[in-house]
């Protein structure tokens, strides 16, 4: 699954020198990706790294002073609402409105795409995603892992070629993170593009076709995982920081560094 | 629909209307009013507790006649939606990342806001309405009819002011914690010196300040439109004002408002 980058037939999003700044501090220094339709892509990095300021910029919310973003052709600096509805984002932290029933933030996220559902088909995509009984319940009121259910439900409800997930599976047990894997796994097959950022060098094996590791802004490396592992494996830093077998944490840690990040 | 975009595997994508995302944000902000207790209270309760309890006991004539205790109630009720409902509920959504949330769809940012203006208005209007049926079927307080509309059209203008001074609160003040004392705090002087315009028994310079400060002018506005006074040069200047007000504060509040918590 790791070891093939799928075919590629077209690039979904083209990102192209990409800086972002707070103020006098450098977030995002000079990113550019390219994801091929049907690709799942990974962004490492340790916090503070650039991950989420790189996907905030692609989801029109941080205005970047230069670079380019195409989403399937489509510039998002020059057509930010269009850009917008050929993503779907799950971000880092969601909130929804907090009187609203489950069932009414569903409704009202799909009529934001432009997709009126019928009562039925939200409980249909309610029962798909386990949260049928849930319906009427406050978004507060949801554990975790179904308040993630519901994030994905809502961030593809309108059937995106492009999915942005920021630390889809942080929090989540392993029960629940598997499951959400199993929907990703799903995305893929039906063809969708999804960015995704992780803290889980054990997740970026597991779903991602290519990852790129990225700190202080820049990205430092990008190939699938398994030849990330290749290119790395006689690096000096790489041996020392492997325990055994070399693996893309190591890989990632000799690249980024071992000292704490906040 | 407009701006639809074909995409292979039989997608396609389309940007919804304004229109169609205001309506859909519309719906949504109105039952979350509706839900909300808080709002309920300031917008219904605290005024007619203050237009029935300001009739009551021996000395109620010294609070003043019955156009007094319409516009102290309608005054309150205007306040307290601006400054302490609205700016609480958008600060909430801000640190929560609903806005956040909000922003990652097509919907123009604009509609966002507007919504929340929208309900905040139709509030007012239900409020108005409600105070002065109150006041005729209950407690024996009724206009010439014609004074009628007048006295909403000015508590709509009312709510513009105090909407734009929420707005500039939560323009200037980053946290939901910080800006529900800050809003409490000012809560207190401006229904004060909405009491003082008409009156110098806290001296000439009180009562000048009292008059021409938001709830003073409010105060002017609502006499004159419920025909206790005749409209003059000063209700002329208090409706300037006012318009003044709304202009000043929306400018601070939009200019430096964040969607995101800081």
């Amino acid at each position: 699954m790791t070891s093939e980058a799928p075919p590629v037939t077209g690039l979904a999003l083209q990102v192209k020198d990409l800086r972002v700044s707070y103020g006098p501090k450098r977030a995002v220094d000079g990113v550019s990706l390219d994801i091929n339709e049907g690709e799942i892509f990974g962004l490492l990095g340790p916090n503070g790294a650039g991950k989420t300021s790189t996907l905030s910029a692609i989801e029109g919310l941080l205005k970047p002073i230069s670079g380019s973003i195409l989403i399937r052709q489509v510039d998002a600096r020059a057509h930010p609402e269009l850009a917008k509805a050929l993503i779907g984002v799950q971000l880092q932290s969601t909130s929804f409105q907090s009187e609203l029933k489950i069932s009414e933030i569903v409704k009202l996220y799909a009529g934001l795409y432009g997709v009126p559902l019928t009562k039925p088909e939200i409980f249909d995509s309610l029962t798909e995603i386990h949260l049928r009984d849930e319906a009427s319940r406050r978004f507060s009121q949801l554990s975790g892992g179904q308040q993630k259910r519901l994030s994905l439900l809502i961030a593809t409800v309108h059937d995106p070629p492009l999915v942005l997930l920021d630390e889809p599976t942080s929090g989540l047990d392993p029960q629940a993170r598997r499951q959400l894997w199993d929907r990703i796994e799903r995305f893929r097959k039906e063809e969708r593009s999804i960015l995704l950022t992780t803290h889980s060098m054990e997740e970026a094996q597991a779903v991602c076709d290519r990852v790129a590791i990225m700190d202080h802004g820049k990205i430092l490396t990008v190939g699938t995982p398994a030849a990330l592992i290749a290119a790395h494996r006689d690096d000096p830093q790489v041996r020392q920081a492997a325990h055994g077998e070399v693996t893309l944490e190591d890989v990632f840690i000799a690249l980024t560094g071992r000292e704490l990040r906040d | 629909m407009t701006d639809d975009v074909i995409l292979p595997k039989g997608r396609s994508v389309a940007v919804p209307t304004w229109s169609s995302s205001l309506n859909v944000l519309l719906r949504a902000d109105s039952t979350t009013q509706v839900r909300t207790s808080l709002s309920l209270v300031l917008t219904f309760a605290l005024p007619l507790i203050l237009l029935v309890a300001t009739g009551l006991g021996k000395n109620s004539a010294v609070l003043g006649g019955p156009a007094f205790r319409i516009s102290l109630a309608l005054t309150v009720g205007l306040v307290s939606i601006g400054t302490v409902g609205y700016s609480l509920a958008i600060a909430r959504d801000r640190d929560t990342g609903v806005f956040q949330r909000l922003r990652v769809t097509p919907a123009p940012t604009w509609t966002i806001m507007v919504s929340r203006w929208i309900v905040q208005l139709g509030a007012v209007l239900v409020m108005a309405i409600v105070v002065l049926v109150v006041a005729a079927v209950f407690v024996g307080i009724t206009l010439p009819p014609q004074n009628y509309l007048f006295t909403v059209l000015v508590a709509l203008l009312g709510s513009a002011v105090f909407l734009s001074i929420g707005q500039a609160i939560v323009g200037l003040i980053a946290s939901a914690d910080t800006l529900n004392a800050a809003g409490r705090l000012l809560y207190v002087p401006l229904i004060g010196l909405s009491l003082f315009g008409d009156s110098d028994r806290l001296g000439t310079t009180v009562e000048l300040v009292s008059r021409w400060s938001p709830g003073g002018c409010l105060e002017t506005l609502l006499s004159a439109a419920m025909g206790a006074t005749a409209w003059s040069g000063q209700s002329w200047g208090a409706l300037f004002a006012s318009f003044g007000y709304t202009v000043v504060f929306a400018v601070i509040g939009i200019r430096w408002f964040q969607w995101g918590a800081r």
